[in-house]
């Protein structure tokens, strides 16, 4: 029996395969397809402390191999999650995280006070919003912002605390190290990279037709950057990490291991494949097995010493 | 319940202009008017969806209009090829207590107003099929009344002074639901529309394909829809 545990700093999962924030719901949505307690962990989609619309107008752009997206956090909001999705993942026993966006550091800090008191062991917290009180800026753009926000939340919150890293950085390791200086439990990267899509079309009738959808771009396409940042980041923290993007198959997670990912989250591909996970299970299994080896922890060492 | 189904493709020809009628047998239990299936394209990222448009005994019949990579990829396809798709997926028209019904398809719209006209002749409510299409090369079976180039919007005061229905039901262009949405409020006369958007999950999770609502609330086309009441959407 091989052994696909994982022990991320002390937040236990039964194997790597996580799903990413906004490609999964709340809980149980893909219950149709597969079993979801089945998963290492899903987590959520990016809950603020109010209800969020979201934006107006066309939130997809399908791009060549990938896709931009503007959803603008649509949410229900953390109230609603905790009264209504919370008591769907203990009753299906489904391991959670939940992730968590805001506009001030003051937002997270209610969010993280109501987190710690439902008792939420994890949370990965979405640094790529803008801080309306800094200019907009994203927080997690710079490593003082992002040190500061870390350091408020984690005097807040006790359980397992994940930073999700956005990628549209340049020195992403100053920020890493950041997080980690600040208490940071594990970094999650990278958040989707900012894309622009554009459809210019000849009408019939002669004229130009444009559409712009400018968003977050995810898919396959981003997984060259995503190896390369969790790469860097492996370099400079000693934290767990835990990789995304573009994940799709089997070779993808090998590569993702490689580079020093503990565990990897699914998130474009479940749109597609929405299967994906249980499959991607059986296969590192089915890996682990054809090398003789019992556990991913000595795949792991393996996939990184030869 | 929805699944993941692999089909086997028993026929995927032109049928008009640009215009292929595919057909896929399945497992598929249950599909009923105004729901949708979302197919798989190799290479690219997101599934297609297509409204259903006819249903029997697992046979899927699905029209789509060549437009994009991914009905370029489904046009390839060989009968007898394997097809991977998400169904049954979204909502379905409702007809309880409709005695008379409008239908009114515009373009590949028809698909659905097909299906659903199938549905309404079988529970023997009276029912009248309106088609638009741009050009005579384009004209799909199957309707009772083809208007060609001009707007089936200009043919719906006739119809309703013809047949009195209790509903109008649609599907086609953004356009063409709102006005028929507009007419019916003016009329007071209830409509269902068939909203088409770009789709990622096609399950309720994304949140890509969301509208406004009158309520003020969002809807996913996918999941509260494709079908709505046409005086519930914000347009």
């Amino acid at each position: 029996m091989v052994d696909l545990s994982v022990n991320l700093n002390g937040f236990k999962l039964q194997n790597p395969i996580m799903t990413a924030s906004g490609t999964y719901g709340y809980a149980d949505e893909y219950d149709d397809f597969i079993d979801v307690s089945k998963l290492g962990a899903i987590v959520t989609k990016a809950i603020s402390i109010e209800p969020k619309k979201g934006n107006s107008g066309e939130r997809l752009f399908e791009t060549y191999g990938g896709m931009i997206n503007r959803i603008g956090l649509e949410n229900l909001g953390i109230e609603e999650f905790i009264s209504k999705k919370l008591p769907i993942l203990k009753e299906k026993n489904i391991n959670y995280v939940m992730n968590l966006a805001g506009s001030t550091v003051e937002d997270y800090i209610k969010a993280a006070e109501i987190a710690q008191s439902a008792g939420i062991k994890a949370i990965e917290v979405n640094v790529s919003c803008p801080n309306v009180k800094q200019g907009c800026l994203e927080f997690g753009t710079n490593p003082n912002s992002l040190g500061h926000l870390t350091s408020e939340i984690r005097k807040i919150y006790k359980g397992f605390l994940i930073i999700k890293l956005t990628p549209n950085v340049s020195d992403i390791e100053s920020l890493a190290k950041s997080a980690e200086d600040n208490g940071a439990d594990c970094i999650s990267a990278i958040n989707t990279l900012k894309g622009l899509g554009v459809k210019v079309e000849i009408t019939p009738d002669k004229k130009i037709k444009k559409t712009f959808v400018q968003g977050g771009l995810s898919g396959r396409c981003i997984k060259p950057v995503a190896l390369s940042m969790v790469k860097r980041i492996k370099a400079v923290v000693n934290i767990p990490i835990i990789g995304i993007g573009g994940i799709a198959n089997i070779e993808d997670i090998l590569e993702f291991l490689t580079v020093g990912a503990d565990a990897i989250q699914i998130g474009t591909e479940n749109f597609c494949h929405p299967d994906i996970t249980i499959k991607l299970i059986n296969e590192l299994t089915k890996i682990i097995e054809s090398l003789n080896l019992e556990s991913l922890d000595e795949l792991k060492r393996k996939l990184r010493d030869e | 319940m929805k699944k993941n189904h692999i089909g086997k493709i028993e026929y995927n020809k032109e049928i008009a202009k640009d215009t292929y009628k595919l057909v896929i047998s399945s497992d598929v239990k249950e599909i009923k008017a105004g729901q949708f299936i979302s197919i798989y394209c190799e290479n690219k990222t997101l599934r297609r969806p297509f409204s259903v448009a006819d249903f029997k005994d697992g046979d899927i019949t699905v029209l789509y209009k060549l437009k994009g990579d991914g009905t370029h990829y489904i046009k390839n396809l060989n009968e007898n090829d394997k097809i991977d798709f998400l169904a049954p997926l979204g909502n379905t028209f409702n007809f309880e207590n409709v005695n008379s019904a409008l239908l009114i398809g515009a373009g590949i719209g028809i698909a659905p107003m097909l299906f659903l006209k199938k549905e309404l002749d079988k529970n023997g409510i009276k029912n009248h099929l309106i088609s638009g299409f741009k050009d005579a090369l384009e004209v799909v079976e199957g309707s009772n009344q083809v208007v060609i180039g001009g707007s089936v919007l200009d043919e719906i005061e006739n119809a309703v002074e013809k047949i009195k229905p209790d509903i109008i039901y649609s599907c086609g262009p953004s356009i063409v639901l709102k006005l028929v949405s507009e007419f019916g409020i003016k009329n007071n006369i209830k409509t269902q529309i068939a909203m088409e958007k770009v789709m990622a999950c096609g399950i309720g999770v994304c949140r890509g394909c969301i509208i406004e609502l009158k309520n003020g609330k969002n809807a996913s086309v996918c999941k509260d829809g494709p079908v709505f009441l046409g005086d519930a959407v914000q347009w």
